[in-house]
Parts: C-alpha cells; sequence; structure tokens
C-alpha cells in the first residue's frame, strides 16, 4: 500500500508540468495582460518546453508537446499545426543545447533560450507570412519575444526549485 | 573547422533522432507530421475540414468547461473581501451580512443577465431578419487574433460570413463554423475590414480592425476633413452586411479617425448572429 501511494505520489509530482503545459493550452488563461499593462504578454509554453526539454526530457516528452500544439491551435483558431511545429522548434533547440553543454548554469540557459525563441517565432512568422492570409502585428509578436525572455529567469527559478521536490520525492 | 562542423551535424541528428526511454516518436517524426497537417489544413483539404470540425467542437466544450471555475475568482475575491470586513463586526452581524450579501450578489447576478437576455430579445425586433442568440464559450484575448467562439453552428443554420451583432451593434462576423460552434472574428482584429457609411453626406469608408480597442477608418474621400462624433453605420455594399447596422462614434486621433465601438468586444457574454442569406461567390 505504501509503494502503491509513493509511487502515485512521485507521478502526480512528475506529471505536473505536462499536466500545466496542457491546461495553458486548453484554457481561456493565457499570460496575456493587456487589460493591466497594454505590451505585457509573454508565453509561459515555450519556456515550460524548453527548461524541461533542456533539464528532464522525460517529463515533457515530443508527442505530449506536438499534441498540446494542435490544441493551442485550434483554441486560438490558426492553422493547424502551426504551434507544434513552433513548440517543437523550442524542443530541437533544447535538445540541440543539451547534446553540446556539460555546465548548465542559468546565465548559459537564459542565453541558449534566446536562440529558441528567435528559431521558434520565425518558424511561426515564416508559415504564417507565406501560407496563411492572416495578419499578424510585428510589434505585438516582438512585445512577446522580448517579454517571455525577461522572464525566463523568474520561472527557471520556479521550475529549479520543483525539480529539486521531484528529485526528492524519488529519491524518498 | 572540420572538426567542429561534425560535432554540429552529430548533435543536431542526435536532437532530432534520438528518442528518450519513454519517447515513442522522434523529433523529426513530429516536425514532419506538424508540417503535413499544417499544409492539408491550409489548403482545405477535405478530410482535415472534416476531421477539425470535429475536434473544434470537442476542444471547445473541453475548454468552456475547464475555465469555469476560473469565472468564480473574481466572485470569490469578493467573498474574501467582505469576510474580511465581517471579521471586524460581531459573529451575529457577520453571519447576517454574509447571507445577505450572497443574496444580494445573486439577485444582481440574475438581474444582470436577465437585462442582457431582454435587450437581446428586444434588439431582434428592430433589426430586420431573422436571427439566432449564441452564447459566448470562449473570448481567448490573443496577442495576435481578436475572435470569440461561440455556441452555434451549422446545425443551427450559421454560415461562414454571416454578422454578428450584440444587441443592436455590429460586433463582427462569422469566420470559421462547426457543427456545434462557431468563430467569430471582432471588428477590431487585424485581418477585419468593413464597408461602412457615415456622416450627412453618407460618406463610405472602410472600417478596418488594427488589433488594439478602436478600428479605424480607411479609404476615407481625398478632400475629405474627418471630425468627431459621427455615428458608423454598416453600408452593405459588399452585400454580406444588412446596411444600417449602428457601429460606433468617430473619433480623432493624430494621424487616423477611430471608431469607438458601441459594443466593448471585451465585454461579450451573449450576441445574436444575424441568419441572412448569403451568396457563396462573396466569399
Amino acid at each position: 500500500m505504501a509503494i502503491i501511494y509513493k509511487n502515485f505520489r512521485a507521478s502526480v509530482v512528475n506529471i505536473l508540468p505536462l499536466l500545466i503545459l496542457y491546461y495553458l493550452s486548453i484554457s481561456e488563461i493565457d499570460t496575456h495582460f493587456s487589460n493591466m499593462f497594454e505590451i505585457l504578454s509573454f508565453n509561459l509554453q515555450i519556456i515550460i518546453i524548453y527548461y524541461w526539454m533542456l533539464k528532464n526530457s522525460s517529463v515533457l516528452g515530443n508527442g505530449h508537446i506536438f499534441f498540446a500544439g494542435i490544441l493551442n491551435d485550434v483554441v486560438m483558431g490558426l492553422p493547424l499545426g502551426i504551434s507544434s511545429i513552433s513548440y517543437l522548434t523550442v524542443s530541437l533547440v533544447a535538445s540541440y543545447i543539451r547534446q553540446v553543454t556539460v555546465n548548465i548554469s542559468l546565465f548559459t540557459d537564459w542565453f541558449t533560450f534566446l536562440l529558441a525563441i528567435f528559431f521558434s517565432n520565425l518558424v511561426y512568422l515564416v508559415l504564417i507570412l507565406n501560407f496563411t492570409n492572416l495578419q499578424i502585428s510585428y510589434v505585438d509578436v516582438s512585445y512577446n519575444a522580448f517579454f517571455t525572455f525577461l522572464f525566463y529567469p523568474f520561472i527557471w527559478t520556479i521550475f529549479n526549485f520543483y525539480q529539486r521536490i521531484m528529485i526528492l520525492r524519488n529519491d524518498d | 573547422m572540420s572538426s567542429s562542423r561534425d560535432d554540429f551535424g552529430i548533435a543536431i541528428r542526435s536532437a532530432l533522432l534520438k528518442k528518450g526511454a519513454k519517447q515513442k516518436f522522434s523529433l523529426v517524426f513530429l516536425l514532419i507530421i506538424a508540417t503535413i497537417i499544417f499544409l492539408l489544413d491550409t489548403y482545405q483539404f477535405k478530410v482535415i475540414k472534416f476531421t477539425k470540425i470535429l475536434i473544434n467542437d470537442g476542444i471547445y466544450r473541453l475548454t468552456n468547461i475547464s475555465t469555469a471555475p476560473l469565472r468564480f475568482l473574481p466572485i470569490i475575491n469578493n467573498k474574501i473581501t467582505e469576510t474580511t470586513f465581517a471579521l471586524k463586526q460581531n459573529k451575529e452581524l457577520k453571519v447576517e451580512l454574509e447571507k445577505l450579501k450572497n443574496k444580494e450578489f445573486q439577485v444582481e447576478f440574475l438581474k444582470n443577465q436577465n437585462d442582457s437576455l431582454r435587450k437581446i430579445l428586444e434588439s431582434d425586433v428592430k433589426i430586420k431578419g431573422k436571427s439566432i442568440l449564441a452564447k459566448v464559450l470562449i473570448d481567448k484575448d490573443s496577442p495576435y487574433l481578436k475572435s470569440i467562439v461561440i455556441n452555434r453552428g451549422s446545425k443551427s443554420g450559421i454560415i461562414k460570413g454571416m454578422p454578428v451583432v450584440d444587441g443592436n451593434y455590429l460586433v463582427g462576423k462569422i469566420v470559421e463554423v462547426n457543427y456545434l460552434s462557431s468563430r467569430v472574428l471582432l471588428l477590431n482584429d487585424l485581418n477585419s475590414r468593413i464597408p461602412i457609411t457615415f456622416g450627412k453626406e453618407s460618406i463610405q469608408a472602410i472600417l478596418s480592425g488594427k488589433g488594439e480597442t478602436k478600428p479605424v477608418l480607411e479609404y476615407l474621400p481625398e478632400l475629405y476633413e474627418p471630425y468627431g462624433n459621427q455615428t458608423v453605420f454598416t453600408s452593405g455594399k459588399d452585400g454580406v452586411f444588412l446596411p444600417g447596422i449602428p457601429v460606433g462614434k468617430t473619433e480623432m486621433d493624430e494621424l487616423n479617425v477611430q471608431v469607438r465601438l458601441f459594443s466593448d468586444p471585451n465585454q461579450l457574454s451573449f450576441v445574436t448572429v444575424q441568419l441572412i442569406n448569403l451568396n457563396k461567390d462573396n466569399f
């Protein structure tokens, strides 16, 4: 009984980042605070994907990232697959950085996150502009990218703390 | 030089092809699948179109349910404030006050809802033609797209392009129709273009969304000298919107003539879809 409880507790702790990713993709709650501050919006999904693919890729998994992207497209009314490609690009950058980096610190994470945001938004813009009739505001996309980059250290600190809890729970 | 290029190639190949212990698909496989889905959707293939309609209906309902508890957050917030205030009073008064407040909120909520529904019902009489009342399921305020999802679809006779009004005022048009739900593109979206008319001279222009709260007027006559506080109506020139639906009032900006919409696009809970006969050639 104790083993079942322990395993259940560990799986709940491990699955939480994935649940947050899905919930953000499917729900109306987004990180767009135009009511409070006109230009403030950031993409928490990208931060979650980048952090967990870099630190512990087994927490999310590329299949879930793909599916979360599809859900996000449906809710946002974007062409199907565009968010998936954008998220998988972030995952690709994170996997590449994981392969080539030995020492990981907040600074290296933050700097390389810039590459992930750049490629993710580049792919997003290229697809929107070349394959759809949608118009998007470059200023809004830029602000979104800027604040996503700016908030990374705060979320990094929270996730780092959470990851310690995950390790402790697994070692119980 | 050659060695560093090799290292880069190995790392990229590993990132694309390597699967984790619990992962079933490699990154490159999923990227290819996502690209195929994107292309099928972009070029409107029938298979993906029908699949999308089914997925949309399911996910919109799920989104509506998943966010339902969050709509009570402001109410919970109010209750906490009230409770803090009531703690300063004696126990009897606190209990009595809380009960009264709860009832008052419920009455106010029902009264507001009743008023808004009554307004919508009255407005149906004023605007000619058949119409259908719809509830807003999702009003996710995206930084890129300004749209809402309503709980009426092709089952209720909705067709792409139909105008959507809040009371008597235009709020947007249908851009995506599923069986049980539809997406409405709001007037302030970057992709929204509506032919309008205003003023004594019946000036014709295009109301163009800018992604901000107030859309602007474009294609005004060359010698026109703009001034504010004029009511803007749909002109019906496109053959889609009925002429004479009020949209908003003009406001002067430094460079543009903005339109303050009569209906706030961020405050929609019920809307009415005008079931007009649309010629498919318009789209």
